[in-house]
């Protein structure tokens, strides 16, 4: 009877021990651990001529509540200028289309690629992430993810759970994300291939002809099931497959298709009334499927050979518009100096064209009952190549830096030219340079 | 790293049907996981890097994501 | 009043291993910094041997809570041994300029003592009674644990040796 309660006692007083003063040696220690684990980042994203220039900042907050219960918040800023391909083909005339707004026109010299002025537009991503572990083995996270610009809004939120197998040699993880996002282009949502129309004035309220609602909406579900194995003291394996449902509206709404002529294969002709400015040819405006299911097979190797790192990596990718692509991917981390690396970075990516992929419409054929010319869904390959350097400094904070290029190549679907695109068609291939700089540290 | 057949099999069988214990024996004692535990053996590495390059990627190419979170590291509580 | 604890079984264990450990100690006589555990000279103590390494984020905590646990019932007969399973020792020296450890310290660079314990996962606890039986085998550390391993010394420490 005395021991018991001698042992209750003694876990009373312990336990109010620890709940005020705490113990000098364990709470001074878990004071100086740093709370917040912090990344900023700046990037510039540059294309060749006048096309699509980006400059992003980006903030990534890790705080840490011990036993591994962690707050993420992310924050990201872009500013986006420049324009991008309407998805109009060349001609060896000059041509003029109806702005976006239906509020002006803008003209592209003969043989160039009709690049649509795209708007300075600026983008607001946050996103907000809980992870914490229950029972030994288990990890849990559960996040939300919202973005914003003047014609795009998403909203998202994701859970995830992961389980470790095998003294934490396997890792099982499932992961599922749902978003939903409302598109609200300017001038209203064309009505599916409906005709470029001619401009309005400035001040001209009324609807465009050929456009419908005001907005669309589209949601996405993401389910991802994945194995990270440890091989050998020095190497890791992980191994996801992903599926991925769109539905909703999945159409670019600024995106046209160029009619021609069936002999020629020149765009036809077009004069708009007098007094009026519109465009010169017949554009209509794409449409997409209503859905989209995605599936998706991802392997990542990551070797440690004495200090340097070698990271590959492989994605197959396949969908139900066709489009199945390929990326390989390569990184090798070689530490020198006592705090530096340099990491070369390349990658591969090539992809098949959507099943309605067309380069242009032909005059007098039947529409078919989805198209779009946008290059991004043709059959194309990129190459990227980089450099990153990083630099550990004193404290055990990090600044890098890398720079990379990026090259596409769209390949012309050959099959569908006609006439003289048989010998003018061109894709609207690209370079475009990417530079960024980090600072990573901890608070 | 030595790919043997046992380890091929192991990553078949754990992939077809997340039978994990097909996996029993690949991996390393707990004690040995010191260069699993390094910064830049961690799956996300370059968390930054990969964050823009997929909203690069995703904006210029017709598929994307799939990478996926979790595991490695120095294999603690 | 408690009954007898049958120590007969763990405790030959305990000396095979040791045995065990010196014949390798023996053979890997190179390495002069292997040392063997002998938890015969810790009788009639409660023993914490703790496994730690340098790369093991956990254990910037596990170890000030350790060394709190050793100032606060050290008088009373609690001993903390740790062993640093590092393979190089320069990172254990650096891991200890940033984390003061108060209790002694054995380096087992080959994992020999942590194979002959099969540690399920770092950092491992093992917590001896005073007769030198295995009781608690503390896997990780969670800093919501605390209270509780450390009612259950108070109680190994208050258990007199049959």
């Amino acid at each position: 009877m005395a021991e018991k309660d001698k042992l209750i006692g003694g876990a009373l007083a312990a336990a109010c021990g620890l709940l005020t003063a705490g113990t000098p040696g364990s709470s001074a220690a878990a004071e100086s651990e740093p709370k917040w684990d912090l990344e900023t980042g700046f990037l510039y994203y540059g294309e060749s001529d006048d096309r699509v220039k980006d400059a992003s900042l980006s903030a990534l907050a890790i705080r840490d509540f011990g036993d591994e219960r962690k707050l993420s918040l992310g924050l990201t800023v872009d500013t986006l200028t420049g324009a991008s391909p309407s998805g109009a083909i060349s001609s060896e005339a000059p041509q003029t289309f109806t702005s976006p707004s239906g509020r002006g026109t803008y003209t592209t010299p003969a043989g160039e690629i009709p690049l649509d002025s795209s708007f300075h537009d600026t983008r607001v991503a946050a996103s907000a992430t809980w992870s914490q572990p229950f029972a030994r083995l288990y990890n849990f996270n559960a996040g939300l993810d919202l973005s914003t610009e003047f014609d795009y809004q998403h909203l998202g939120l994701n859970a995830g759970v992961t389980r470790d197998f095998n003294q934490r040699n396997t890792t099982a993880s499932f992961a599922v994300a749902y978003g939903t996002d409302k598109v609200k282009p300017v001038g209203n949502v064309p009505i599916p291939f409906a005709a470029m129309s001619d401009a309005v004035n400035e001040d001209d309220d009324a609807p465009l002809p050929g456009r419908g609602a005001d907005s669309e909406d589209k949601d996405v579900l993401d389910v991802l099931v994945g194995i990270t194995q440890v091989l050998g003291r020095h190497t890791l394996l992980r191994l996801n497959y992903s599926y991925s449902d769109s539905s909703g509206y999945l159409t670019d709404p600024y995106k046209i298709l160029t009619v021609v002529d069936p002999i020629t294969g020149d765009p036809v002709v077009r004069t708009p009334p007098p007094g009026v400015e519109g465009p010169s040819g017949v554009y209509l405006f794409e449409h997409r499927p209503d859905s989209r299911t995605r599936q998706g097979l991802y392997a990542e190797l990551r070797h440690d050979f004495s200090g340097k790192v070698l990271q590959l990596g492989y994605r197959y990718s396949t969908d139900d518009w066709e489009i199945d692509s390929h990326t390989l991917e390569a990184r090798f981390r070689v530490p020198f100096g006592a705090s530096n690396y340099l990491e070369p970075h390349v990658r591969y990516y090539t992809q098949t064209a959507a099943s309605f992929y067309r380069y242009s419409l032909t005059d007098g054929v039947a529409l078919p009952e989805f198209a779009s010319a946008d290059a991004r869904l043709a059959d194309l390959d990129t190459w990227t190549l980089g450099l990153k350097y990083g630099h550990q400094t004193v404290r055990g904070n990090e600044w890098n830096t890398r720079l990379e290029i990026y090259r596409q190549t769209g390949n012309l679907p050959t099959r569908q030219l006609i006439g003289n695109q048989l010998s003018s068609a061109q894709m609207p291939d690209f370079d475009a340079v990417i530079l960024q700089f980090s600072y990573h540290f901890k608070l | 790293m030595k790919p043997n057949p046992s380890t091929i099999v192991c990553l078949l069988i754990a992939f077809a049907s997340l039978g994990l214990s097909g996996c029993a024996n690949v991996g390393v004692k707990p004690w040995e996981r010191e260069v699993l535990a390094r910064e830049d053996m961690q799956p996300d590495t370059n968390r930054m890097d990969t964050a823009f390059d997929d909203h690069i990627y995703f904006s210029k190419e017709g598929s994307s994501g799939g990478r996926g979170f979790g595991g490695g590291g120095c294999g603690c509580n | 009043m408690s009954a007898p604890l049958p120590r007969k079984d763990l405790r030959s264990r305990l000396v095979v291993a040791v045995a065990a450990l010196l014949v390798s100690a023996v053979a890997a006589a190179a390495d002069p910094a292997t040392s063997t555990l002998d938890l015969a000279r810790y009788r009639g103590k409660v023993v914490v041997v703790d496994f730690w390494a340098s790369w093991c984020k956990p254990c910037r905590q596990s170890i000030p809570w350790l060394n709190g646990l050793r100032s606060r019932y050290g008088a009373q007969g609690l001993v903390i041994v740790g062993v640093n399973v590092d393979a190089e020792r320069g990172d254990a020296d650096r891991f200890r300029r940033e984390v003061p450890i108060e209790f002694e310290v054995l380096y087992d660079p080959q994992g020999t003592l942590a194979r002959q314990f099969d540690l399920q996962g770092m950092p491992s606890t093992l917590v001896f009674d005073r007769d030198g039986k295995l009781v608690h085998t503390l896997l990780g550390f969670r800093e919501a644990r605390r209270e509780e391993h450390e009612i259950e010394i108070r109680n190994l420490l208050n258990r007199k040796i049959s």
